[in-house]
């Protein structure tokens, strides 16, 4: 990791949804830097602020103070470099698959036959190619989340912010989904931010993991992952880490 | 076909032992007048007419017309007005009570009012109609608006929508299958209050048909009158079903529920 220029920087972010003495303190405290090209999960209990920390790193939700900084310039909305995948239900359900994506870049510069083409190729690269016609209520869990994905990449962001977004997907599907992602993020080199409660997948995924302590949420582990990849969810090293952190959780 | 076969021959049975009680005296023919009287009579509808030269086919157009103007007037306020409602959360809290204390009133307690304010003319009639559609159209609107998925809105802003975008190109379409329901839901209540609304100033009209049976004792011409009613209901809601279905293509999940 490189300290001296991180990409993404978290500086002493607190926030509380209500304001006054004894109001609930959702995130405290918060530093992190995050290097460009890595891959980063944060993991936590919920109610642990993770969800409310990518959020304020997207711009959607304003920190009470402290302040994000994407490549140097202080984070004032969306649109600012951030794509987004949510949970789930994020589709526009009035749009088609190629639809949707089409919608993430509807406002840029290109002519009707360019944008179709990013489009496809978009769909292409999710594995959606088939069903660019489809609606979403007509796609399974795991293919909306492959068209969200294709959407939030779109208008081309170099940070993707990762809402949970398998956790609503069946075991076979979230694995499936997982390496689906690695080789998106291997071939297009983004910076992922990537919430998950789930600590096998922050494993399996990333470069770097960051626990979250709950009441205040506040970084209680931040560990380097440095397990070869392809990595083996059966291997003893990667059992170790899953230990570590397993026992940071419930500490 | 096959599958209404069984309602078809329960609906067969329920006529013919209708028919058997009324011509055999276990029925009064005035208060319960067997179906072949009503086919009689509906004959006589379509061709001489009731009152003469008023056929069947004059009150329906009537009627249809009269729900067709109170319901469309209805919709063009409902919808920009719920709109605007349902968008500003502050509106919306300043104007619900209004709301529910509108809707709660029925429309044919309005009647005297009406008649006083705009005679017995049509219309008095389009009015009531109106009024009856309009707040079950502006409830769905608002709550079409108001409820629309916030995941929907934040994805929305990760793609750069702001301003005014935001309403046409995510909170309307997001929002249009719950308005379409109301205003199916609207066109119903349009078809209830018809009776009511065509009781005065006219001998015109389904309503009208079924209130000038009354006085003669013509108890099968009400029930033709009823029948109809809801013959052309059910079509109304049918054909606005499959537009439905043209309109919002994506939308395929609720139509049970919504039936």
């Amino acid at each position: 990791m490189n300290e001296s220029a991180p990409f993404i920087r978290f500086h002493d972010i607190r926030k509380q949804f209500e304001v006054g003495a004894g109001a609930p303190v959702i995130l405290e405290g918060i530093d992190l830097s995050i290097a460009k090209n890595a891959f980063v999960s944060i993991v936590g209990r919920s109610g642990c602020g993770k969800t409310t920390l990518l959020n304020i790193a997207a711009g959607l939700v304003e920190a009470t103070s402290g302040e994000v900084l994407i490549d140097g310039k202080q984070v004032r909305g969306p649109g600012q470099g951030q794509g987004v995948v949510f949970q789930q239900h994020a589709l526009f359900p009035w749009l088609t698959a190629a639809g949707n994506v089409a919608f993430g870049c509807r406002n840029t510069p290109l002519s009707k036959q360019e944008r179709a083409n990013l489009v496809a190729q978009l769909l292409d690269l999710v594995g959606l190619g088939h069903a660019a016609d489809k609606y979403p209520r007509e796609l399974s869990g795991g293919m909306q989340q492959r068209v969200a994905i294709a959407r939030a990449l779109a208008l081309d962001p170099e940070i993707l912010l990762m809402d949970e977004p398998f956790g609503a997907l069946d075991e076979l599907t979230r694995i499936e989904m997982q390496q689906e992602l690695l080789r998106i993020w291997q071939a297009r080199k983004k910076t992922v931010v990537f919430v998950t409660h789930s600590i096998n997948e922050a494993l399996i995924l990333s470069d770097r993991v960051i626990l979250l302590a709950a009441h205040p949420g506040r970084v209680q582990m931040d560990l380097e992952i440095t397990l070869p990849r392809p990595r083996v969810r059966t291997d003893t090293a990667f059992n170790a880490m899953y230990k570590e952190i397993w026992d940071g959780l419930s500490s | 076909m096959r599958r209404y076969l069984g309602t078809l021959l329960l609906f067969a049975v329920l006529l013919l032992a209708w028919e058997y009680a009324t011509t055999n005296g276990y029925l009064k023919p005035y208060r319960f007048p067997a179906p072949s009287k009503i086919a009689r009579s509906l004959f006589e509808l379509m061709t001489v007419g009731f009152p003469k030269d008023l056929t069947i086919w004059v009150h329906t157009k009537t009627t249809i017309i009269r729900i067709l103007q109170g319901y469309v007037a209805a919709l063009a306020f409902a919808i920009p007005l719920g709109f605007l409602i349902g968008a500003a959360p502050t509106l919306e809290k300043l104007t619900n009570p209004l709301i529910v204390f509108g809707r709660s009133i029925a429309t044919l307690s309005l009647l005297p009012l009406v008649i006083v304010w705009f005679g017995t003319g049509e219309l008095t009639k389009v009015i009531l109609i109106g009024y009856g559609c309009f707040w079950t159209m502006i409830s769905n609107v608002i709550a079409g608006v108001k409820y629309v998925d916030r995941t929907l809105i934040a994805a929305a802003r990760t793609l750069g929508v702001k301003g005014l975008e935001l309403y046409w190109a995510v909170i309307l379409p997001a929002a249009l299958p719950r308005m379409f329901a109301g205003a199916r839901m609207s066109l119903g209540v349009g078809f209830m209050v018809i009776v009511g609304a065509e009781m005065i100033g006219t001998i015109e009209g389904l309503g009208a048909l079924i209130m000038e049976a009354r006085t003669f004792y013509r108890s099968e011409v009400t029930i033709i009158g009823m029948l109809v009613i809801g013959v052309i209901g059910f079509l109304i809601s049918s054909g606005l079903m499959r537009l439905e279905k043209i309109l919002i293509p994506w939308d395929a999940g609720l139509e049970d529920v919504r039936r």
